[in-house]
């Protein structure tokens, strides 16, 4: 769900970026580009199911 | 570098990330192998870095629009890093099937380190910030736009797929069939 959210709000960030102001085009990606790195953050303190 | 001949080169860089985007669906139908969320978070930067090239098609060329790009181009390189370290000891096979010799992952890290580099080297040719008014005014072509279409088109096809491989739950970390079509 939560790639989901990720792929629909850097969609949005295009349209805005496309059809919008400048401005909330980089204020939307910046919060995009903090998400994604939550994101993967919490993954990366997940516990590791090594296939080896 | 004229501004005219950088929103071409931003386009031809959006067409390179429809080219990632479109090969990691044909693995991902082709193949049938789902990508695990590791995998989508390289994507999903993939798509990220998009947004450069967009900006500067729609708004023309700025330091601060290659500058969100190499944001997303950094973050995509640890990402990827930090997959290929998880199956770099002798004996992994490794996730999902290779290409051309390396895995999806390792393309995503070399991917991700020239885009890194390209940028710094558009970023070397200041001519195309120079303001120019009447260009400001001229609305982008139909090669620039296709390419700013063709990667919202893709992306948006990712928020279905994500959502049928995931279901409305956390993602599988190692998925093998979508959430919301099994019986």
């Amino acid at each position: 769900m939560e790639f989901t959210a990720l792929f629909l709000a850097v969609t949005i960030v295009m349209l805005v970026a496309w059809f919008g102001r400048r401005s909330l085009a980089l204020a939307l990606f910046a919060v995009v580009l903090v998400a994604s790195v939550a994101t993967y953050l919490h993954h990366a303190t997940d516990a590791l199911k090594l296939s080896f | 570098m004229t501004r005219a001949f950088a929103i071409t080169l931003n386009a031809l860089s959006l067409y390179a990330v429809a080219l990632v985007l479109a090969v990691a669906f044909a693995a991902q139908l082709v193949l049938r192998e789902l990508p695990c969320p590791l995998c989508l978070l390289q994507r999903l930067q993939f798509t990220v870095l998009a947004i450069g090239p967009v900006l500067n098609v729609r708004f023309g060329p700025r330091p601060s629009h290659y500058a969100l790009s190499l944001l997303a181009a950094v973050a995509g390189a640890a990402f990827s890093t930090r997959q290929v370290l998880l199956h770099i000891l002798p004996g992994d096979a490794g996730y999902g099937t290779a290409l051309f010799g390396y895995h999806y992952y390792t393309w995503a890290l070399i991917g991700f380190a020239a885009a890194i580099v390209l940028l710094a080297a558009m970023l070397l040719f200041d001519r195309q910030f120079e303001r120019d008014a009447a260009a400001e005014q001229t609305a982008p072509g139909a090669f620039a736009t296709t390419a700013v279409w063709l990667v919202i088109a893709l992306t948006a096809l990712n928020v279905v797929s994500t959502l049928l491989e995931c279901g409305f739950g956390a993602c599988a970390d190692n998925p093998v069939v979508y959430e919301l079509l099994k019986r």
